[in-house]
């Protein structure tokens, strides 16, 4: 009962997306993926010649993506830890919490556009060396858009409990403290997750992003940019497919993540 | 009772954030404001500002005699380079190369900004363009006057040719009298524009532009002199306007593959194979001056422009202005460019028939197939320099 019941899950979780995947592939591949869009070689290039880049520019690439990961990551860490803190204050101070988050859904939708030539400009005294300073004012775009998505999630987490759970727990005389660990925390678990389900492709997306527009020329984002403006279309299209590829890792590892740290829960 | 005083307490909260936040903004505005001085405030505050400098760090810029080598060694050991990159980095890059320095420069902005507030030490500026916000204190000008020196591309020996006109190579084998109209008549207004800056300033003007009138006048003149001097610094004879000098392109395509790479090892190996025949056509333009050529098979013809409106572009919008492209049977729309617009793309894609776009941008868009074809080159030296400030 039990295998059948992880076969089916890896079925509609791994097999679908990857012939999905295949067929695209195979669209591409046999241009009629080209026609069917009335589009050419030139603009989208068949695959084989994107991995056939890919394969040739590894040392470089690695370096832009490294770039681009401590930024995504970075921000990932210290938006989600903040985020979490967020809902905590909120819970512990009810009367304001819940429309202090609305103010943080607010921020969640600024546009990255927006906020990052913004953050490049205020970071501009932090030091005096263009690298550095330049992955701060990347990585605080991506902080602030994890904040704003595990706060609130966070905070559904925090406070929308089993009914009477609370009341259970205070007729055992148990403090506020002790309804946060037993109670409250345990509960905020599957909502972190919910959260990270969307932080997590968007950090890498959102850095993407704000490296268009920032001070210090590096990154995978930077690179789509720079090829595309100067027509090296199959270059881009390499460096689309590597974000594409760092999006992917980060949601598989964040699946399996899931699946062992929820282990006998309902997901 | 109780739920009420819940929302009100919420409502402050949040109102209390807000706050928060604005005023956080704002002190922050502020003083980003004051570490980039802006616009025309900075005309009378820069003059202070250096003054006070240069009391307390001689050392910070260059030196009034430092050698082209000193400079360039200063600023890329400090990491101050900067550029907009996006195809206009090329020649920098053979700068630095030409002096063996690592090419990696800062990612400039479109203002002087980063120049102004020191976190770019060595900016790229256009002759016609940055040059006169930095030096000139007109409004939207720095007001750097002679405290800022540069260095010339042309007299490094690492010059590239600018601003040209091109379609696609289908394009032209299959309106030859089209192409042929459309450089007469752009010739035409070109010539008109150097003869009269100020005049072709002024329709630029009056065809939108992206900058003040006084800065527009400035860059006529220093376009003039890009579309009249050739890239050793001889005068363009009247009749050899918008000719392609072989001897310059040359140059470029030889700068542009020592020291520039690409990525894809197709477009690579296309660029080192790549001959001047291969992207540039001289006979449109032969055409074009003698006249001899018929009624256009494509009257209703698009420019796409490399930026936004401005005297870069004057010899377009005289010619359109003046009625030389009607005269000679073409409705023309000028389309402006800015920011990440791909002349390139644009042409190539028949979103435009005609584009405006450096050789180097041209070159390795054909490297890579898009099969575009020069035309017509109207500056004939770079107008790209670098600007430094000098120790006072």
């Amino acid at each position: 009962m039990k295998t059948k019941k992880i076969n089916k899950n890896m079925v509609t979780n791994i097999l679908y997306p990857v012939i999905f995947g295949a067929i695209i592939l195979i669209l591409c591949q046999t241009q009629i993926m080209h026609k069917i869009l009335g589009t050419d070689v030139f603009t989208l290039p068949l695959p084989s010649r994107i991995i056939e880049i890919i394969s040739e520019n590894i040392p470089k690439i690695m370096v832009n993506v490294k770039a681009t990961l401590i930024v995504s990551v970075g921000g990932l860490i210290i938006g989600s830890l903040l985020g979490y803190l967020l809902a905590i204050i909120a819970t512990v101070f009810p009367k304001g919490g819940a429309g202090g988050l609305s103010v943080a859904a607010a921020f969640n939708a600024i546009p990255i556009v927006v906020i990052a030539p913004i953050f490049n400009n205020l970071t501009k005294g932090i030091s005096s060396d263009a690298s550095f300073r330049s992955m701060i004012a990347k990585t605080l775009v991506v902080t602030v858009f994890c904040m704003a998505s595990m706060s609130i999630n966070a905070y559904r987490g925090l406070n929308e409990l089993p009914p009477f759970s609370v009341d259970l727990l205070k007729s055992y005389a148990a403090g506020n403290f002790t309804i946060f660990k037993k109670l409250r925390l345990p509960n905020s678990i599957p909502y972190i997750f919910i959260a990270l389900r969307v932080t997590v492709p968007g950090c890498i997306i959102s850095g993407v992003v704000c490296e268009y527009f920032a001070e210090y020329v590096i990154g995978v984002g930077r690179q789509i940019r720079e090829n595309i403006v100067t027509a090296q279309y199959a270059t881009a299209w390499a460096y689309i497919t590597v974000a594409c590829i760092m999006g992917i890792i980060m949601y598989i590892i964040l699946l399996i993540a899931e699946n062992v740290l929820l282990k006998g829960r309902k997901s | 009772m109780r739920k009420r005083f819940k929302e009100f307490g919420a409502l402050l909260t949040a109102v209390m954030m807000v706050c928060f936040t604005v005023s956080g903004c704002g002190s922050t505005a502020t003083s980003s404001a004051t570490g980039s001085t802006s616009g025309s405030e900075t005309a009378s505050s820069a003059k202070s500002s250096s003054a006070t400098e240069s009391t307390s760090s001689s050392g910070k810029y260059f030196d009034k005699d430092a050698t082209v080598k000193e400079v360039l060694t200063k600023a890329s050991e400090e990491g101050k380079i900067g550029n907009w990159g996006g195809g206009n980095e090329y020649e920098l890059l053979a700068l630095l190369s030409k002096y063996g320095l690592k090419t990696s420069f800062l990612s400039q902005g479109y203002d002087m900004d980063g120049f102004d507030d020191d976190s770019i030490l060595l900016a790229s500026v256009m002759t016609y363009n940055e040059k006169g916000l930095v030096k000139n204190s007109y409004p939207g000008g720095y007001g750097y006057g002679d405290k800022v020196k540069t260095i010339d591309f042309n007299q490094e020996g690492v010059g590239m040719l600018e601003d040209n006109i091109f379609c696609t190579k289908d394009f032209a084998k299959a309106n030859p009298n089209t192409v042929k109209a459309f450089i007469s008549a752009s010739l035409k207004g070109w010539k008109d524009a150097c003869a009269d800056p100020e005049a072709a300033a002024e329709t630029v003007y009056k065809y939108g532009s992206s900058v003040s009138s006084q800065h527009q006048s400035y860059m006529a003149k220093e376009v003039k002199k890009l579309v009249e001097t050739d890239i050793n610094g001889n005068a363009v004879s009247d009749d050899k306007l918008g000719y392609i000098n072989d001897d310059a392109m040359q140059q470029t395509l030889d700068i542009f593959r020592k020291y520039v790479k690409l990525d894809d090892s197709s477009a690579n190996d296309a660029l080192q194979k790549m001959a001047l025949d291969d992207f540039r056509d001289n006979s449109y333009w032969e055409g074009a001056t003698s006249g001899d050529f018929g009624t256009p098979e494509k009257s209703d013809v698009t420019i796409q422009l490399k930026w936004l409106p401005q005297a870069q572009f004057m010899g377009y919008y005289v010619a359109l202005d003046k009625g030389y492209y009607k005269d000679l049977g073409l409705n023309v729309t000028i389309t402006p460019g800015g920011g990440d617009i791909g002349e390139t793309t644009a042409v190539y894609t028949g979103q435009a028939d005609f584009g405006t776009t450096w050789p180097a941008t041209l070159i390795s868009a054909d490297a890579s197939g898009m099969g575009l074809l020069e035309v017509a080159q109207i500056y004939q030296r770079s107008g790209l320099q670098m600007v430094y400030k000098i120790n006072q």
